[in-house]
């Protein structure tokens, strides 16, 4: 009957030596593999040309002094505002300055968008093609039996998931296949890839997850499909925002310092 | 523990190991036996960080054999067209050059370099850097003008512009400079302490600027709380305006009973670090001993 406590399947401790021990270690091998492939695979960043340069590090500067303009005397940061403002409305630095009012750089189009494109895609690809393979290959030799339990109880719903070859209505949901045994090696090998492949490895599938599901980092701020002019002019205008406030940071420091000691 | 471990445990120890010919001697010596050993063919990161580390020393103790080794390994294993690269053998020619022809000849060869890939930023500083050494003064800041109108965000180019203003006599160019570099690095005590100091050089007896100057050094020794030059300066700084007396009111805030207290304060920091590393303490030998010197000369004059 349905005891959801004590359901005990006498297993042949054989079953560690050909079925757990083979899944981890092709796991193992195919991150290791992985990573290097990526590695190799990943092409030069691209030489950008001092137009570019240009173009990226004034508006860093302006985000500098937006960010830090407290720490500089009003009226200097009067002045470099006021330049500033000027400079990004005429758009002195925009290394294309005829695309103005054009649309944003295609990514097809653009080669700078489509280095990046491409890294990405081989990101992608590594991480999908290896894992395909191997649940393929675990459904078609591991399946059909229920090889351990987990330590935890689960809902019924896993069921169909976790003991996908093993059709009873009885079976407890804790009593899983070789297929969750892959699921809990994806996941848990993470601390294994560390150790071997250093700090950040490309066989971490949890880092690429959350890189993607971050929009405001790989890409950057110059990625495809940003428009430098119009960046130059929200910055134009966050300048002028904050402009209307300044506390130096020297007002009264002289009081804090002899407060201190 | 293998020759590698032992040079990185060195440049742990010692982070900034070419500021004295002391020190540097320190570093050089490992270079020979390096160069013999089996850890010089390895191919990691950390090997090529203690190349590039050693060749420095070199130059700078004038071990020119093993600097040319260091550098022809390096060249074979990057190639010679890397930025970096060029820039260790522009070091390296500029080393042998016995006179200004010479060094002029390493001129032009950055500049030909600049007009093949206008972008290596290297092999600029370098030749800035050398344009310096040349003693070419308005050439070397017309260069870093033009340096940082692509690449506003390099604050160590800032710095260095702030210096050659300020060598000029152009206090308020320099000022600027210095202030550009605190919006790239908002923390930098060291810069707060030398705005100070530009400002006190500046203009010594305008009362405006001195409290301008005694502002910033408090600033820097808010952010840093043994910073050596930041309590000197404010001792100096306040101690000129309370020996000029009457006339300096300065801005609000500053009176003169305030003056008075950070004076005063400034004393007795320097007098514990004197004591201290005069003394030898644990954690208060890092101090130069040149400052440390300076610093009691003052306190003293004060007494």
């Amino acid at each position: 009957m349905t005891e959801e406590a004590s359901q005990m399947i006498l297993r042949d401790p054989q079953l560690f030596y050909w079925i757990l021990f083979p899944i981890t270690i092709v796991m193992i091998v195919t991150g290791v593999l992985r990573h290097y492939a990526t590695v190799l695979m990943q092409s030069d960043p691209q030489r950008q040309d001092l137009k570019a340069i240009r173009e990226q590090r004034n508006l860093l500067r302006g985000v500098n002094v937006r960010s830090n303009h407290d720490q500089i005397p009003y009226q200097s940061f009067n002045a470099r505002k006021t330049s500033l403002v000027a400079e990004f409305k005429r758009g002195a630095y925009l290394k294309d300055p005829d695309s103005v009012g054009k649309p944003a750089a295609n990514p097809m189009t653009d080669p700078a968008g489509m280095d990046q494109m491409m890294n990405m895609m081989k990101g992608n690809m590594a991480m999908i093609i290896p894992q395909t393979l191997i649940m393929g290959w675990i459904n078609a030799f591991f399946s059909g039996f229920v090889i351990m339990k987990l330590p935890f109880p689960l809902t019924i719903r896993f069921k169909s998931m976790l003991q996908s070859g093993v059709a009873t209505r009885d079976l407890d949901v804790r009593w899983v296949s070789s297929l969750s045994w892959y699921f809990l090696n994806l996941f848990g090998l993470r601390s294994v890839f560390n150790f071997i492949l250093g700090n950040d490895n490309s066989a971490d599938q949890m880092a690429a997850q959350m890189q993607q599901m971050n929009p405001a980092g790989g890409a950057g701020m110059f990625g495809p499909g940003q428009d430098p002019n119009k960046m130059f002019l929200a910055e134009a205008e966050n300048l002028e925002v904050v402009g209307g406030q300044h506390d130096w940071i020297l007002h009264g420091v002289e009081t804090r310092v002899l407060d201190l000691y | 523990m293998s020759l590698l471990k032992q040079i990185l445990d060195h440049l742990q120890k010692h982070p900034q190991p070419l500021k004295t010919p002391a020190s540097s001697f320190q570093l050089a010596r490992f270079a020979p036996a390096f160069l013999q050993s089996s850890d010089s063919h390895k191919d990691t990161q950390e090997t090529w960080l203690v190349y590039e580390q050693l060749l420095l020393a070199c130059l700078c103790v004038e071990d020119d054999v093993s600097a040319s080794k260091l550098l022809h390994t390096l060249e074979q294993r990057f190639g010679s067209q890397r930025s970096r690269i060029q820039a260790l053998k522009g070091l390296y020619d500029e080393a042998q050059a016995t006179d200004d022809r010479e060094l002029v000849e390493v001129l032009r060869w950055y500049e030909k370099l600049l007009q093949e890939d206008p972008t290596n930023l290297a092999i600029e500083k370098r030749r800035i850097a050398l344009l310096t050494s040349l003693n070419r003064r308005t050439d070397a800041i017309a260069a870093l003008v033009n340096l940082l109108s692509h690449s506003p965000t390099d604050a160590e180019a800032w710095a260095q512009l702030a210096e050659l203003y300020r060598q000029q006599g152009l206090y308020q160019q320099s000022i600027y400079s210095l202030e550009e570099v605190i919006l790239i690095t908002p923390n930098a005590y060291n810069i707060f302490a030398r705005l100070g100091e530009t400002y006190y050089i500046a203009s010594p007896n305008d009362p405006e600027q001195l409290a301008d100057a005694v502002r910033h050094f408090c600033r820097a020794v808010e952010l840093c709380e043994w910073y050596l030059r930041g309590w000197y300066g404010l001792r100096l700084v306040t101690g000129r305006i309370l020996k000029e007396g009457q006339g300096m009111k300065g801005k609000e805030g500053l009176d003169r009973a305030k003056t008075e207290r950070l004076y005063h304060v400034a004393g007795e920091r320097l007098k514990t670090i004197v004591r201290r590393a005069k003394k030898g303490d644990k954690g208060w030998t890092g101090f130069d001993k040149g400052e440390v010197l300076a610093a009691e000369q003052l306190v003293k004059e004060g007494e």
